[in-house]
């Protein structure tokens, strides 16, 4: 199977080549047969052997085409699909492409200290449409795109949290 | 041994693996679409896909088809398992004749979702066809009939999916409207029973494929369609997480999953959700999302009737499904879509053991005409039947306004529910303090000398002494009035309570829910 | 000897917190703890002798409430404060009031710490006492225009700074009107936020500049004396990052003379107990005095470290009277240390803050390796505090080996449900420059280090790219073991005696 690696774009291959029983498998990865062995496992956490190499993994995300993960403390996301993703994407665009024409997402978590537009307000991109505090600091969020305040979800005072839709912008 | 046989046995594989050959498998991602074995390839676990019928082809001969016989015959038919869990599967093969239905498809299709009636799987339909083969004529359409007799064999027997990815025309769109729940791909997968050439034929309107019968229209105009995804990737990954909610069939418990999420943690921002002004709108989602386990709540049809919130969640690893009002739509008012949507749902979960979870914030049905012919009535009773009907575990949690015949129908106590709580904002009456008062003070209003300074001291008198969850309370129809900030512990605690509810009814065949 | 100090209210949370406490436990003297409702489960409450709800999670409503605070005091029979640093250290009113309440505040007196607060009045008494110091706007700007002129006048880029500004925040850099019109706006609001007041003055960037620190002690009779100077050169938004003693640039002579120069700036403010002294350093070695911070600074340890003093004893001790038991020339530096402070930030989102629940920690050690932490598994960082998290601190003989072991700390740190900057450091501290000891306030955009970590972090996911494609082969076995078993369950299907 193939898989490509998003954080540098390369391309692998790999596959469960046999399961030997006892949480024990063989694996293929880039042609050559591995060896590995499951030590434990929990709800989200898998430690195991490669090789006699100790490996420990968190898996964070996984869907049909991608799964993310933190493999000794570094974190990796795999497309799993790499070559449907032309054909999936044609209709629609990329996965969140839709979302980021509308939504404009909060980046952080924190308190809406101040709302600076309005419904209906024609605004460029980077324009400052509200500033959250959070942990003594005041952040900025500003527009990611030209265009017209279609409805606002924030509140004065108000708490967001990370990647909280934040406004409306057509 | 036997060398010649094995080499005929790969040759006519390989065929049958490639559907209606190179050139069609082209065009068919030409247009944005995969294919039915990489759909496939897409739902289920690596590697456990076992396809049968593989070799089937059809029998035709009239209008020349015995020269365009393919193997599989326009259906991919087979088991496999998701995450682990067995399913029994059938995707139409666009590639093959259009992907249109034959006699020899719907008994391909039949006879997977006997299997799975046998043995207490899921069934999941992937659509992408043409519709009925026409050379076949009455046989395919009796092939039809066949596949909606198995989709009401199974109904409530195992979990039924149809994942709509290209068209499905004519009777072809019964099928899915009798599964349990059906995502369509946006700008790919089109339903309607009448196409466009034949409704500007008939009708003189002139509409799109996709503004008559698009994946956003069904989800949010018709309610056919209970997700909309962005593209077939996601159409998988809502199957799989739907999955993860259910069991594999009626008799088993739903998984009990470990989320990790502490039953006892408290919210003291709760009670800050809801404005001081019970004029003021809030969103229902936000108390949906601090209550579940690790803030996780899959929500259904969200497109379809937004002043009704329906969907699963887990509260301590268990499967909850959970329907409330949504005061931010329509005041969280009750009409006719907002009834459908909360019984379907209500209905499927007492299929399959889920207990149901209603939090209520309703001023009352939407009043008028439109309403009224429409028969609000009628689907209105809808609700009250589901929610008496069901015998899962049943707590309601009564968080701001719960008026008159909106107060009954949002699972209260009589209607055979388990557990009702009721937060300190809770308003339970006939009527709001306002319109109570002015039917019932009317004659001492109009004589009065300063009308309005009255109507504000009786007004205020009737909110203290009725608009409140205490004259419920006791009465025993609200079992406890909680703390907000206490919510989740309590609805765990609920729950764990009544995890062996056994509930006795008169047997009958059915029984006659106004339709 | 009754009147020497036997309890001491902590006004603060966090590591420094934690630090206070390990040096009262030192010297037997209880500490008293007080927390929000956040802070609920901290460690700091957890170590204390005693600790004391003051109020919800609002700093407004619990660490900066004085009243509650010395009434906590007060009630508890704490008989001195030490107020950390931020919140009510470097206030006024607070340091009065505790003299009102009879609680003898460890850091010096309320009006000392007026003078070094108002950044404009503190350069009036430097240049009185001819300490050289920066050129810039000569008085507080209110208005946004008169910004603009000075800004216009003066050439960009220009910073624009908060008089009452503290530990790097209310200042900012901006390039063009525009972004000053914009940083006007929110430096404001900021220093409204956190002191009450908001009064902003602009000053000329000078780049490649140095920041280096002295550290003060001077007690109540008149002793002062300063420990070394530390080089606080990597920053981002005027925050420092990477602090260390001693300075490559800084040799005994140049340490005699600009700590001199310290010491009469302290002597100049009649300031009492720790402080700092900030300076700038120009690429031609110019030193110009910057202001003096009125408490103990985050970055302490690494002074602690060079110099085997432990400075919370020190400010004790001068609380109690005592004198400083050493003189100037007593004083060596011994060795090198260097500091890293561990943000809850996201490095690539412009270092925005990072909070939530901190799922698993590792907390590096071996020698010369020092942590100040308030982490531990399970414990949450909060949205409604700083972003600091703790400080890895080591020590080697020289600077090299202090270097090394750092590298190997940060790659031991393991702080599992936020991001920190760990990856940057150990890229800032592998790289050339920082080896060669090229250091200043703008070296991450002058050696584009973000630039490097992402290619450093490529590197690095490469390196782990096998064994990552493994863990997903055998996700979906993992996956099967997360859901429970449904082959027993299917007894009951079999079983099952027809039913409606």
């Amino acid at each position: 199977m193939k898989f490509k690696l998003e954080n540098t774009d390369e391309n692998l291959d790999g596959e469960i080549v046999k399961s030997v029983g006892n949480n024990e498998f063989v694996l293929k990865i880039q042609g050559r047969e591995r060896d590995l062995k499951v030590i434990t496992m929990t709800h989200d956490k898998v430690e195991f052997m490669l090789d006699s190499v100790y490996h420990t993994t968190k898996y964070i995300e996984n869907s049909t085409s991608r799964i993310t993960l933190v493999i000794d403390g570094v974190k990796l996301s795999f497309n799993k699909r790499p070559e449907m993703d032309k054909i999936v994407y044609k209709n629609s665009g990329a996965d969140s492409a839709i979302d980021s024409q509308l939504n404009l997402k909060s980046q952080i978590p924190g308190r809406v200290v101040s709302i600076n537009v309005a419904t209906g307000d024609s605004i460029k991109k980077g324009d400052v449409v509200c500033v959250l505090e959070s942990m003594k600091m005041q952040i900025s969020i500003k527009s990611h795109k030209d265009g017209v305040v279609k409805s606002m979800k924030l509140k004065q005072g108000a708490s967001v949290a990370k990647n909280d839709v934040l406004a409306e912008i057509e | 041994m036997h060398s010649e046989k094995i080499k005929n046995f790969l040759h006519k594989r390989r065929q049958a693996e490639q559907s209606g050959g190179e050139e069609r498998v082209q065009g068919q991602h030409d247009k944005g679409k995969l294919t039915a074995r990489e759909r496939i390839d897409l739902l289920l676990d690596e590697g456990s896909f076992n396809e049968i019928d593989a070799m089937t082809t059809h029998h035709y001969y009239e209008f020349d088809m015995q020269n365009k016989k393919f193997f599989g015959d326009g259906v991919v038919t087979g088991y496999g398992t998701i995450h682990g869990k067995q399913v029994f599967l059938y995707a139409y093969d666009f590639t093959v004749l259009g992907g249109t239905l034959s006699e020899m498809g719907a008994k391909k299709i039949t006879k997977v979702m006997e299997h799975a009636t046998n043995v207490g799987s899921p069934i999941i339909g992937i659509i992408d066809s043409g519709g009925a083969r026409i050379q076949e004529g009455i046989l395919s359409l009796d092939g039809f009939a066949s596949i909606f007799y198995h989709n009401q064999l199974a109904s409530g027997v195992v979990p039924q999916i149809t994942i709509s990815v290209g068209p499905s025309a004519g009777g072809a769109v019964y099928s899915p409207a009798m599964t349990d729940f059906v995502i369509m791909a946006d700008k790919i997968a089109t339903m309607f029973v009448t196409g466009p050439e034949v409704v500007k034929t008939v009708l003189g309107e002139d509409v799109s494929f996709d503004e008559l019968g698009g994946a956003m229209s069904h989800g949010k105009n018709s309610g056919v369609a209970h997700f909309v995804a962005k593209n077939e990737y996601q159409c998988m990954d809502i199957v799989k997480t739907l999955l993860s909610y259910l069991p594999q069939n009626s008799t088993e418990e739903p998984p009990i999953v470990e989320t990790g999420d502490d039953p006892n943690r408290m919210d003291n921002n709760l009670i800050n959700i809801i404005p001081e002004n019970p004029l003021q709108p809030y969103d229902m989602k936000e108390i949906i999302h601090s209550v579940v386990d690790n803030h996780v709540f899959f929500e259904i049809h969200e497109l379809f009737a937004p002043n009704v919130i329906v969907g699963f969640a887990r509260l301590h690893g268990k499967t909850i499904g959970i329907v409330a009002n949504q005061p931010m739509v329509l005041a969280g008012a009750l009409d006719i879509d907002s009834s459908n949507k909360a019984s379907r749902f209500i209905r499927f979960c007492d299929c399959y053991g889920i207990p149901i979870i209603t939090l209520v914030d309703t001023p009352g049905y939407m009043p008028g005409t439109q309403q009224e012919h429409a028969g609000i009535i009628r689907h209105g009773s809808k609700l009250l039947y589901s929610y008496c009907e069901a015998t899962v575990p049943k707590i309601t949690l009564i968080i701001g306004k719960a008026y008159g015949g909106a107060y009954i129908a949002m699972s209260s106590k009589n209607l055979g529910t388990d557990m009702n709580y009721a937060w300190p904002t809770a308003q339970i009456a006939v009527l709001g303090s306002e319109a109570a008062v002015r039917i019932m003070n009317r004659k001492e209003l109009d004589t009065a000398k300063d009308p309005a300074a009255l109507k504000k001291q009786l007004v205020d008198n009737f909110t203290e002494k009725f608009a409140n969850p205490y004259v419920a309370a006791s009465y025993g129809t609200v079992d406890s009035v909680i703390d907000p900030a206490q919510t989740r512990p309590a609805l765990i605690r609920a729950l764990d309570a009544l995890a062996n509810k056994r509930e006795r009814r008169i047997p009958r065949k059915h029984g006659n829910i106004n339709l | 000897m009754n009147d020497m100090i036997k309890k001491i209210l902590i006004a603060n949370r966090g590591e420094i917190a934690i630090r206070v406490i390990k040096t009262c436990n030192a010297l037997g003297i209880k500490s008293v703890a007080v927390y929000s409702d956040e802070d609920v489960n901290s460690k700091h409450v957890k170590m204390a002798s005693e600790a004391y709800h003051i109020g919800q999670a609002s700093p407004s409503q619990s660490y900066l409430n004085m009243e509650k605070i010395a009434e906590t005091a007060v009630s508890s029979g704490a008989d001195a404060i030490h107020p950390g640093y931020g919140f009510l250290s470097e206030n006024a009113d607070f340091a009065d009031l505790c003299e009102k309440k009879g609680l003898n505040f460890i850091g010096p007196s309320g009006n000392s710490m007026r003078l070094c607060g108002d950044k404009m009045e503190c350069k009036d008494a430097m240049i009185k006492a001819k300490v050289p110091t920066v050129p810039g706007s000569p008085g507080i700007v209110e208005e946004v225009e008169k910004a603009l002129d000075i800004a216009h006048t003066i050439g960009y880029p220009v910073l624009l700074k908060s008089v009452f500004g503290g530990g790097g925040r209310g200042i900012r850099l901006v390039h063009d009107e525009k972004e000053l019109r914009e940083a006007f706006e929110i430096a404001s609001g900021e220093s409204k936020a956190a002191f009450g007041k908001s009064a902003l003055f602009v000053e000329k960037f000078l780049p490649k500049i140095r920041h280096i620190e002295f550290q003060l002690a001077r007690d109540k009779h008149g002793n002062a004396v300063h420990i070394f100077e530390r080089e606080c050169s990597i920053q981002r938004r005027h925050q420092k990052l990477i602090e260390m003693s001693p300075s490559p640039v800084v040799d005994q002579k140049i340490r005699d003379e600009i700590g001199e120069l310290a010491v009469k700036a302290a002597v100049a403010v009649d300031y009492l107990n720790a402080g700092t002294a900030e300076f700038l350093r120009l690429d031609d070695g110019t030193f110009y005095f910057i202001e003096i911070n009125a408490r103990l600074q985050v970055e302490h340890p690494v002074t602690e470290l060079v110099s085997g003093l432990d400075l919370v004893k020190l400010q004790i001790d001068i609380a109690n009277g005592k004198e400083i038991p050493f003189k100037q020339k007593d004083l060596k530096v011994n060795g090198c240390s260097i500091e890293c402070r561990i943000n809850a930030e996201d490095t690539f989102l412009d270092f925005a803050p990072s909070t939530g629940k901190i799922y698993d920690v590792n907390i590096p050690s071996g020698p010369g390796v020092r942590v100040d932490t308030y982490l531990y598994p399970g414990c949450t960082v909060s949205p409604y505090y700083d972003s600091l998290m703790g400080k890895l601190i080591t020590w080697g003989q020289n600077f090299e080996e202090a270097r090394q072991r750092m590298t190997l700390a940060l790659s031991d740190f393991y702080i599992e449900g936020v991001e920190t900057a760990i990856p940057l450091y150990k890229t800032i501290l592998e790289s050339k420059e920082f080896i060669e000891g090229d250091l200043s306030t703008d070296f991450l955009d002058r050696f584009k280090i973000l630039d490097r970590l992402r290619d450093d972090m490529k590197k690095e996911a490469s390196g782990k790219s096998e064994a990552a494609l493994a863990a997903t082969l055998i996700h979906s076995e993992f996956l099967k073991h997360k859901i429970r078993s449904h082959k027993e369950h299917s007894v009951r299907w079999k079983t099952q005696v027809d039913r409606h």
